[in-house]
């Protein structure tokens, strides 16, 4: 009996395909499986992954991985994806001048203006000057709402800036009702005598003077020169439910616009594109400059130093001098990121311009062949590397029932896309894009805000539902579901993950709408583009309506919502398009390996 | 006709005054109304349940002595939201915090 095995080194996914050859040459599938990949691929740390996934296939009929007769590499597209993210714009605010957030439970409504006052120089105060006082954690609300009323009287108290979540017990306790913002974390950064305004808005409002420059201007008596200063304080305190803002002699919120940089393209037409031109521009000089060698940045500019990180990542893996890298394309997309600002007093956040980049690495080879030597002494098995990527998902692909040639292939995976068009001849087209899953995670994580990649990894995978009681939950597309036994309080009131081993918690406080919407378009800005290009490369006559047939395949094929999107694209150009079947059961997974055990049998016929 | 206010039931027995105070605060603070009973029971469960079942709001929270606890209309009794033995403050304040944002379907802190 002989046991043989196609292993396929993806970016992020190993996949393993074990068939059975019989003497006349015909294959008979057994197994497979996946595991992710272990290291960056191409590289002689992938060997862990690749006996983990054969072990774990080969346990699946029971055998051991020393059953297998002859393992089969990929001959990998010595390609590697790699994104990166560059924030455009950045708005820095000097000697804090404002505080705009949304705490939970402010209390009060309406505006008031007043010199910040310290609670503890209360004594200080003189009557006929209107004061906002500022009140430490360290002070209760009792104390906070003893000390405010004893002063009632003498001094002219207008509003109240609170560290702890106390406004609403405050303000119950005082005599005379004012406006009152809490949950300011850096108090004791706010200047003492300072002339400030301050605004909760009414229930279910948001705040509409300090979000106005000429509110501003009015509460704070501004001419027209410093109300120009104060228009970015108003424009970043838009849609919130209360503010701060104070009138600083040095303080101004500055949007500084950050020096992006040049794009140098050598390439058929060689060119360049700054950075700021933004994602749809450098995208057409992309495509306008034909073929490209290489890509790079100006030095010491943000795009400069961008490519360098990515060129050097590449060589420190490989070993190879930093001449033999060549970036070969880029998908440029534009991105708005929620950034801290820098001298904020309440971690506020303002949304600035960015653009995500993913790049296709080029070496020269990658050493597939080492990777097969150090598998054939460990495992004792003959290791052959053996046909070209491309070919073998075409292969792969053609078990999947319905296709026939030609056919093109689109190929998923988490660091590129690639596309290939295989003639009825069997002749073969192929092309690797930059950007795929990795830019898609890339990009949901900046534009929510989130603190780590495994969760935007989690969003991109899972569909929502928002837990409205203990007993049932909206799912994203509108439907209730009801269940008998309740939900775990954890989960209450929370947006979550249907993931397959239960509920997913997303700890930041974003709407659920939101996020479907960042994620949806995040996948179209990546994929349907992506998807476009990709064929258009390779498609005869570079005509995409010369391709009657796609088959989706890789580890993005498998998800809920992509296959639709491009779906739905491709039929205004008469494209069947669809998810993958390989060999009529596994999806759109293992299409390469599947290919390397069938290309066997075609060799030794 | 009686009307009541709706309001989440704190069913007490023979509190500690400083957990019950905190409790109170955190309530407050989300602006919802409470109503304070002292009770013979002196099962932390059977008093969170009952306070939950008989609120109007289903909310409800028990403190004995030292012990304290969060439960919701619906639930089994003993499958308290929260509870606690010998709260600090802050748990103390987020406990009634909680009661309250159970109600107005918000996420717990």
């Amino acid at each position: 009996m002989t046991y043989i095995a196609g292993v396929d080194i993806g970016n992020s996914t190993t996949e393993v395909c074990v068939g059975e050859a019989d003497l006349n040459g015909s294959i008979h599938f057994l197994t497979s499986s996946s595991c992710p990949t272990t290291g960056t691929k191409g590289t002689l740390s992938n060997t862990h992954g690749i006996k983990t996934a054969l072990k774990q296939a080969m346990s699946k009929i029971n055998r051991n991985m020393e059953d297998i007769t002859l393992i089969r590499l990929n001959e990998a597209a010595p390609v590697i994806g790699d994104t990166a993210m560059e924030t455009l714009t950045e708005t820095i605010i000097t000697d804090s001048s404002m505080i705009g957030h949304n705490p939970s439970t402010p209390a009060g409504a309406g505006q008031a203006v007043g010199e910040i006052l310290l609670i503890d120089n209360l004594s200080r105060g003189v009557s006929g000057t209107a004061y906002i006082v500022a009140a430490p954690s360290s002070f209760s609300y009792e104390e906070v709402a003893a000390l405010l009323n004893q002063s009632a009287d003498s001094l002219d108290i207008t509003g109240v800036i609170l560290q702890a979540d106390e406004a609403v017990l405050v303000e119950n306790r005082l005599h005379k009702k004012v406006p009152i913002i809490d949950e300011v974390a850096r108090i004791n950064k706010l200047p003492d005598g300072v002339p400030a305004a301050i605004e909760v808005a009414l229930p279910g409002q948001t705040i509409r003077m300090l979000s106005n420059p000429y509110g501003i201007a009015t509460l704070l008596h501004l001419n027209a020169e410093e109300t120009r200063t104060v228009t970015p304080i108003a424009k970043s305190l838009i849609g919130k439910r209360s503010a701060v803002v104070l009138k600083t002699p040095g303080g101004n919120v500055r949007e500084n616009a950050l020096p992006a940089g040049e794009i140098y393209l050598e390439a058929e037409n060689s060119t360049s594109i700054n950075l700021d031109e933004g994602a749809e521009k450098i995208m057409q000089v992309v495509s306008d400059a034909g073929n490209i060698r290489d890509l790079s940045g100006q030095p010491d500019t943000n795009v400069g130093n961008m490519f360098n990180r990515i060129k050097k990542g590449m060589s420190e893996v490989d070993n190879i001098p930093d001449a033999d890298i060549h970036i070969t394309d880029i998908l440029a997309v534009d991105t708005m990121a929620p950034v801290l600002i820098s001298g904020a007093l309440a971690g506020e956040t303002c949304l600035e311009k960015a653009v995500g980049i993913a790049a296709m690495v080029k070496t020269q080879q990658l050493p597939m062949q080492k990777i097969a030597e150090i598998l054939k002494s460990e495992l004792h098995t003959d290791v052959k590397v053996a046909g070209v990527e491309a070919v073998m998902a075409g292969l792969g692909a053609l078990t999947t029932p319905g296709t026939k040639l030609p056919l093109a292939i689109l190929d998923m995976g988490g660091g590129s896309t690639d596309a290939a068009v295989i003639s009825e001849e069997g002749r073969v087209i192929m092309t690797h894009q930059a950007g795929a899953g990795e830019l898609v995670s890339m990009l949901i994580e900046t534009e929510l805000g989130l603190s780590d990649r495994h969760m935007a990894e989690q969003i991109k995978k899972y569909p929502l539902a928002k837990v409205e009681s203990l007993f049932h939950m909206r799912m994203e597309n509108g439907q209730m579901t009801f269940v008998d036994e309740s939900i775990d309080p954890r989960f209450y009131g929370r947006v979550v993950l249907l993931a397959e081993e239960g509920f997913i918690r997303i700890e930041e406080d974003i709407p659920m709408e939101k996020i479907v919407q960042v994620r949806q378009d995040a996948k179209r800005k990546v994929f349907v583009t992506n998807a476009f290009r990709a064929l258009q490369k390779v498609a005869p006559d570079h005509d995409l309506k010369n391709i009657s047939n796609v088959v989706l395949v890789g580890g993005s094929a498998e998800d809920f919502e992509i296959p639709e999107m491009l779906m739905d694209e491709f039929s205004n150009y008469r494209i069947v398009c669809g998810r993958g079947n390989i060999r009529g059961q596994e999806g759109p997974r293992n299409a390469v390996a599947t290919g390397l055990v069938l290309s066997y049998a075609g060799e030794i016929q | 006709m009686i009307i009541k206010k709706p309001s989440i039931f704190i069913y007490t027995n023979e509190p500690d005054a400083a957990a019950l105070t905190e409790i109170c605060a955190g309530i407050e603070e989300e602006g919802v109304f409470f109503e304070l009973k002292e009770m013979e029971t002196s099962n932390l469960d059977d008093l969170a349940w009952n306070a939950a079942n008989d609120s109007m709001l289903g909310s409800g929270i028990a403190i004995k002595g030292k012990y304290a606890a969060l439960q919701m209309r619906g639930l089994n009794k003993g499958r308290n939201i929260q509870s606690y033995q010998n709260p600090t403050k802050e748990q103390c304040r987020k406990l009634g915090a909680n009661s309250a944002r159970a109600i107005k379907k918000l996420a717990f802190k």
